[in-house]
């Protein structure tokens, strides 16, 4: 548990706005699986928890000092949370996610800065461009004429922005000026669904083992139906007596929820392995989603019957070519049907990139 | 809990089928809708008069040699099957589709997915997740000239056919040589006649027999790869090859 995160205000005798917080995390490089475990540690906290562009944390914080304080003590607890999971991050508050990332990747990793309603130009004017997502030809260009600073930048009229730089350009320029702030969307963090069985008595038979994987099948199905999911890739490992764990890695397409697909996809996984007659000994086995997706009904096709099974055809093809590889998964296009060279006739391009 | 309980009970009485007869005997209700006679795939030639269209989850062989019109059929059904907007998935194990011989035999590319395969285990691979998917009313496997380096060889596709048969999809296999191990329905082509201008062959005409049916389905070939029907005969006589 690191020592209490010190707080730095903007200006320094404010004492923020509890109708309009969000609360920025900045973890500057952290990998991947200390970030899941970020998100779920703070997802177990606040209600909403969004991951911007750049990686950070954002955290919507309105409505919420009832329940759980004012926001800087909410971000002391955010950073105590986080530094369980090995990792520290810096923390901001401000009336938009936009700022509040800001002043986050300003102030150094177990620190608060806190950024008052009103005061953002005030915060963003001194910082250099570079904090801004701007690409470079525009800060080249800004430099040019001179600007190098935030507030050189927001000092422009937001008409010429737009005009000289675009919309893109036009919308950093708001952002930084807190005249717009971003929408946080929610994420939540991944959830593991497995079902694990030990059997007193080994089974040596491959139709026993299926029955007996029914089990594990129903209950993944059951976790999957109450989170609205569907699995695309399943792993079964089988746990076999004096030998090595044999693991079975299966997609399902169309992704489902359904035990009897679930089940029909692992026996014809067990049908295809080339020594099937020598499973052996099986005292174990796990089945767990490694891949799973909002579960969606059908599209009725209105008019072709076959027209809504696009997107399944579609699942299929992306499948190949992850499994085998670009240039094997293709479509074709005619260019000029009277080409005298069959292949001036045609183009083809990879179905899936 | 009742419907789980239902659910439990259900997945047993799979499970206990399935066991007893095998996988392909149980199938979703959509797929064996779909394999109901009016959702056979036609080809709007003399071919449907002597096989009655091709049937989802029934696999079938075109066998016959290089330029018999085997590939010039499996484009129509193809064409058929994306007739209700189907998607039909295509393996090209020797690289030498033709999408302008496509597009003229009425197949819309945008609703076809080509593979080429490395081997026979691709070629498996995406054969499989064709057919057990509910995406495709078509595959075709084209295995190419039995003179490639490494052909595919129609007794190769022997583990296709059980998960065919489960399958919303019909499997149209193209090949030089019939398999010689596996109970592969088959349609035979072969040339029954040359058409000669001035000299020069200016066309010929094919012949597709299922099985040992005396009927035959006649097309007539020329060398811009174009196939059109020429009704069916009962009594014709091979002429030559």
């Amino acid at each position: 548990m690191p020592a209490r995160a010190r707080i730095s205000r903007w200006p320094p005798d404010d004492r923020g706005d509890p109708l309009k917080a969000y609360l920025a995390l900045v973890v500057p490089d952290a990998p991947a699986v200390p970030r899941a475990r970020l998100l779920a540690a703070l997802c177990a906290m606040l209600p909403r928890v969004g991951v911007a562009d750049d990686g950070a944390f954002v955290c919507d914080l309105r409505g919420t000092e009832r329940l759980f304080g004012p926001a800087e003590r909410v971000a002391r607890r955010a950073i105590s949370a986080c530094a369980k999971t090995g990792v520290v991050p810096a923390a901001g508050i401000a009336a938009t996610p936009f700022i509040a990332r800001l002043a986050a990747g300003d102030t150094p990793p177990g620190t608060v800065r806190q950024i008052a309603i009103g005061a953002e130009r005030g915060f963003t004017g001194p910082l250099p461009l570079a904090v801004l997502p701007l690409g470079p030809p525009v800060v080249a260009e800004l430099a040019l004429l001179g600007l190098h600073l935030v507030g050189d930048f927001l000092a422009l009229p937001a008409g010429a922005v737009l005009e000289w730089f675009g919309a893109a350009t036009a919308r950093i320029h708001a952002l930084a000026d807190a005249r717009i702030e971003e929408d946080v969307r929610g994420v939540a963090p991944r959830r593991r669904i497995r079902a694990r069985r030990l059997w007193d008595d080994p089974i040596d038979s491959r139709e026993r083992l299926v029955f007996a994987l029914r089990a594990t099948a129903d209950e993944v199905a059951a976790t999957l139906q109450a989170d609205g999911q569907a699995a695309l890739e399943i792993v079964v490992v089988l746990e076999r007596e004096g030998r090595d764990p044999l693991r079975l890695v299966r997609s399902l397409l169309p992704p489902t929820a359904d035990p009897a697909a679930i089940v029909r996809s692992i026996r014809w996984g067990l049908e295809e392995l080339s020594d099937a007659a020598s499973i052996g000994a099986v005292s174990g086995a796990s089945l767990e989603v490694s891949v799973a997706l909002p579960a969606r009904g059908r599209q009725v096709g209105l008019f072709a019957p076959d027209g809504a099974r696009a997107e399944e055809a579609i699942a299929v093809a992306q499948f190949l070519r992850t499994r085998l590889g670009p240039g094997a998964v293709l479509e074709a296009r005619v260019v000029d049907a009277e080409a005298r060279l069959p292949e001036r006739g045609a183009q083809w391009r990879e179905l899936v990139r | 809990m009742a419907r789980s309980s239902a659910g439990a009970d259900l997945g047993a009485a799979i499970a206990s089928i399935e066991r007893r007869f095998g996988t392909q005997v149980l199938a979703r209700g959509a797929f064996t809708e779909q394999r109901g006679g009016e959702r056979r795939l036609r080809t709007d030639t003399a071919l449907d008069r002597i096989t009655g269209g091709i049937a989802a989850g029934v696999p079938i062989a075109f066998v016959g040699p290089g330029t018999a019109g085997k590939v010039g059929l499996a484009l129509r059904v193809v064409a058929g099957a994306q007739r209700d907007g189907g998607m039909a998935l295509w393996i090209d194990a020797a690289a030498s589709f033709d999408p302008v011989a496509a597009v003229r035999a009425g197949v819309d590319l945008v609703r076809l997915v080509i593979v080429r395969p490395r081997g026979r285990d691709d070629a498996l691979l995406a054969a499989g997740a064709a057919l057990r998917s509910d995406g495709f009313r078509l595959t075709v496997i084209d295995t190419g000239p039995a003179i490639a380096p490494a052909p595919l060889r129609a007794d190769d596709l022997a583990p296709l056919l059980p998960v065919v048969r489960g399958s919303a999809a019909a499997l149209v296999v193209i090949a030089e040589q019939r398999a010689s191990g596996l109970a592969l329905p088959a349609i035979t082509f072969e040339r029954v006649a040359w058409e000669t201008r001035f000299g020069r062959t200016t066309g010929w005409i094919v012949a597709a027999a299922a099985g040992h049916g005396t009927e035959r389905a006649l097309f007539h070939g020329d060398p811009s790869g174009e196939l059109r029907d020429a009704g069916t005969r009962a009594d014709l006589a091979v002429a030559t090859g």
